[in-house]
């Protein structure tokens, strides 16, 4: 009996109730978000209420398959050809390719509209070549689902991209031979061994995109789509409908809930996959030459064109036939307001995802490892529907809690200030931070803790001394990937920043929302440079890891 | 770490000059309507009166809702936004409180465009566009926007989506004058007669008409004088050239207008700075700023329209007895018919 006492009081160490409290106080806006739609207000007829379900939803799914096939053809092709042979520039591609993290989706939607319109980019240019004629008729238009599902596409590719690559990286020679034994021609090795071989990663990164396409609210909303996200938007925030909403966010949990199994699935058949680390042999690169190794050039080129220096130059050309924005910009004190919330938030999240995992390694618990799993979810939650829920929450906090206890209220110390904001990207990106640390952790053996214990190491001086160490160059990436994701988002900022406060992203916005994308070029582009910076930064170890 | 915190540090203290700091001169603005040149005649207001003015603006929904649930707490004094349809919705939710009709409002501002709780800031009117090229005016007489439903237009229609809210504020003041049923009729017969499926903002409506893909498009006004300005490259100027506008309704009610306005919120901290603002964007020197920057109608008489704007027409007839602050009841009726006719 004593014993289990024993046990039980150091199961519940206060590593154990930060890391619940971290989980728990990630998972309130969460739950805001979904039990607010149980009290049911509705003042929508139901024909009109149909009509808007199956149109956000099959949007919704349109936009989804649409988005997953032309990630999974970009991502894994590239990532095949910069693995498997060597041509001119591969060694450039292998990193160049990583810079469409950079440009966010709603300002690749920007660039996509300003080439293709009427009158736009692309007439400029025919004109210029080719003289005066109406060639209006003759260029494609990329607007609509269409020009979504190419936004969302071009900058998310690298998930899958990374995520592949690196599977393909640590891919022995051993199983490419043993197709050629059998007599595989290279297509059917590809299909029948590379493919599958690499499939866990393929899906973790392809259920990235999915969650992030199908949170993704900017370029949607620039196209004028209907989708679950600007449905649930529209349901809650516009026309105060609960009920539409909640069945809304309904469909979204089904969808975000089949993500989420898929990738757990992968992520554990990846494990085992790891684990048949014997007789590795690392394997032969073809060398390509002539037309073939042309192709393969231009595939990645073109791929790393239309992903990147498309937005870029469309901004640049912009930029310099409209200087007077680009003076007019107060480009260091966006800057300044940007890498304010880089650097707070990323510390943040990384010190508490530490405490929270090693929360979880220490105690082993269930119950915890289920909260940590659920308040993980927030990534799947569009950051504008996240936002509004914190701030629900809050309001309604300090009303019935805080101003029962008779204090001064809570509300300006939360909405509208840097630490409420920070606090919705902590809830948003916690994922990000907690996985990537959990990653990092489980190649890091139980055995070791206990040694450190044995040579009288106590809890905290393992974390610090022992740990952290071990963790450097997971937490540096992490740091690096929550900032980029930061310096591009743009919902959270915009309903939760203070007064006066404008980073690049929502300068840009502002500008494009006023229809004078030429003004919002300049922001889009110190934004897209301020990041790729971060990327390159850590391009060596997304390369090689 | 410590390095890291002093960094922090640094920038705290370096952005935190933008910030209020609670001193009492100062006024409050949430803004869903963000031109770079209200910024301006911000400025020069701060440097008329001494009121620092604060700004955070964004998308017109999620404002108000954070306004809401800020409830009495809330710092913001004034609420500014485009489409007289929003504010009187959010009128309706009981956010706004009297005041935004001063004397000195009300002496400049025409009843048509105020109500006791909101005031116009700058007008606009959503007219046809029609290419001279395919169409001629007399093929336009007396044209009305109940007749975009006539079967001679088949094919030739484009207007934007019917999320939109300044086509919500239109088909509401036609539902207001010809009712729901017919109006929802109307709807459908507009819908066969659109030359595409409904996307682009209005300026890529106007486009289409340049460019050949439809012969009458329904867009707001400033939008063509943007273009001729040559602020969007000289590739628009000239399409623009392209197009002409046509006021609608001119032998009935006249055409249909809409605002930019602003009303003080209930909660307002900063009432009298607010309604100094807001009786400041009614002088003629900040109404001439508005206009020459946006391109929209002056709301008070005196000040002419930007010469662009005043070269599209100017002595026509305004509908002046459909009130903008009907647009409110409406609009939910507006975008049921609209998505009943399968208007995208």
């Amino acid at each position: 009996m004593e014993i289990i006492i024993k046990m039980g009081i150091k199961k519940f160490n206060i590593w154990y109730i930060s890391s619940f409290l971290i989980s728990l106080v990630v998972a309130i806006p969460i739950i805001t978000v979904f039990s607010s739609f149980f009290e049911t207000t509705s003042n929508y007829t139901s024909i009109l209420k149909d009509t808007f379900l199956y149109d956000y939803i099959f949007n919704s799914i349109y936009l989804l398959v649409g988005v997953l096939f032309l990630t999974f053809t970009i991502g894994v092709g590239c990532a095949y050809i910069v693995s498997f042979y060597s041509f001119t520039g591969v060694n450039f591609f292998k990193w160049a390719l990583i810079l469409s993290f950079a440009v966010p989706a709603y300002i690749y939607a920007y660039s996509l509209t300003a080439f293709f319109e009427n009158y736009g980019t692309a007439f400029s240019i025919l004109k210029n070549i080719f003289g005066q004629n109406n060639y209006n008729n003759s260029i494609p238009k990329f607007d609509g689902m269409l020009g979504a599902i190419i936004s969302i596409s071009f900058s998310l590719f690298g998930y899958v991209y990374v995520l592949t690559r690196s599977s393909f990286h640590y891919q022995s020679q051993n199983l490419i031979e043993l197709g050629k034994n059998l007599g595989f021609s290279k297509k059917k090795s590809f299909f029948k061994i590379i493919l599958p071989s690499a499939r866990p990663a393929i899906v973790a990164g392809l259920s990235l995109v999915a969650m992030e396409t199908l949170s993704d609210f900017g370029a949607v909303s620039f196209f004028g789509l209907s989708t679950l996200t600007t449905g649930i938007y529209n349901a809650w925030i516009s026309f105060d409908d609960l009920a539409l909403a909640n069945r809304l966010s309904f469909y979204l949990l089904i969808f975000i809930f089949g993500l989420f199994i898929l990738e757990n699935f992968s992520r554990k058949k990846a494990q085992y996959h790891s684990l048949s680390k014997g007789g590795f042999k690392s394997k032969k690169i073809i060398y390509l030459k002539g037309y073939k190794s042309f192709l393969a050039f231009s595939f990645c080129f073109a791929v790393f064109f239309l992903s990147f220096l498309f937005p870029v130059l469309q901004m640049l050309y912009w930029t310099i036939i409209f200087p007077k924005h680009f003076i007019d910009l107060n480009s260091l004190q966006l800057f300044i307001n940007t890498i304010l919330l880089v650097s707070f938030s990323s510390i943040v999240l990384i010190f508490f995802a530490f405490i929270s995992n090693y929360g979880n390694r220490l105690s082993r618990s269930k119950v915890l490892e289920a909260l940590t799993t659920f308040s993980i979810s927030g990534y799947a939650i569009p950051g504008i529907i996240l936002a509004v829920a914190f701030i629900t929450f809050i309001s309604w906090f300090d009303n019935n809690v805080i101003k029962l206890l008779g204090t001064e209220t809570i509300k300006p110390i939360f909405i509208g200030s840097i630490l409420g904001l920070v606090l919705v990207y902590f809830v948003r990106f916690y994922s990000l931070a907690c996985n990537g640390i959990k990653s990092g952790y489980l190649k890091i053996n139980y055995s070791i803790d206990e040694s450190s214990y044995l040579h009288g190491f106590s809890k905290f001086k393992t974390f610090t001394n022992i740990h952290i160490p071990y963790l450097k160059n997971s937490i540096f990436l992490i740091g690096v990937l929550i900032s980029i994701e930061i310096i591009k988002e743009l919902p959270i900022t915009l309903i939760m920043r203070p007064f006066n406060f404008e980073t690049f992203a929502t300068t840009a916005y502002i500008f494009a929302s006023q229809d004078l994308l030429e003004a919002a070029a300049a922001p889009s582009l110190f934004l897209i440079f301020t990041a790729s910076i971060f990327i390159l930064i850590t391009s060596r170890y997304i390369v090689r890891d | 770490m410590k390095k890291i915190s002093l960094i922090i540090a640094v920038l705290i203290t370096l952005s935190s000059g933008s910030y209020t700091n609670g001193h009492s001169k100062e006024v409050n603005i949430f803004s869903a309507r963000h031109y770079d040149s209200d910024i301006q005649l911000y400025e020069k207001f701060t440097a008329k009166t001494g009121i620092k003015v604060n700004v955070i603006s964004g998308k017109d929904k999620a404002l108000q809702k954070r306004i809401i649930e800020e409830g009495k707490d809330s710092k913001a004094d004034l609420y500014i936004t485009a489409d007289a349809g929003r504010l009187g919705a959010f009128q309706a939710k009981g956010m706004f409180q009297k005041g935004a009709s001063s004397k000195a409002i009300k002496a400049v501002v025409p009843s048509n465009f105020r109500t006791a709780y909101w005031t116009g800031i700058a007008k606009r009117a959503r007219i046809i566009y029609y290419s001279p090229e395919r169409i001629s005016l007399s093929d336009l007489k007396g044209m009305t926007y109940e007749n975009l439903a006539d079967a001679k237009w088949k094919g030739k229609i484009v207007i934007r989506k019917s999320n939109n809210v300044y086509n919500q504020s239109l088909v509401a003041s036609l539902i207001k004058n010809n009712g729901k049923k017919a109006t929802a009729k109307w709807a459908k017969s507009l819908v066969a007669n659109m030359a595409r499926d409904s996307k682009g903002n209005d300026r890529a409506q106007i486009l289409a008409v340049a460019a050949g893909e439809a012969d009458l498009a329904v867009a707001n006004t400033y939008y063509l004088a943007l273009m001729l300005s040559g602020k969007k490259g000289p590739e628009q100027q000239a399409a623009a050239k392209k197009v002409k506008p046509f006021f609608p309704n001119q032998n009935d009610r006249g055409t249909h207008m809409n605002i930019s306005g602003g009303g003080i919120l209930k909660h307002a901290p900063n009432k009298a700075n607010a309604i100094k603002l807001l009786e400041f964007l009614l002088t003629k020197e900040a109404q001439v700023h508005i206009v020459n920057n946006t391109f929209e109608y002056p709301m008070i008489d005196g000040v002419e329209p930007h010469e662009l704007v005043a070269k599209m027409g100017l002595g026509f007839k305004q509908d002046l007895k459909t009130k903008v602050s009907s647009y409110e009841k409406k609009q939910a009726d507006a975008l049921e018919v609209m998505l009943a006719a399968g208007w995208k």
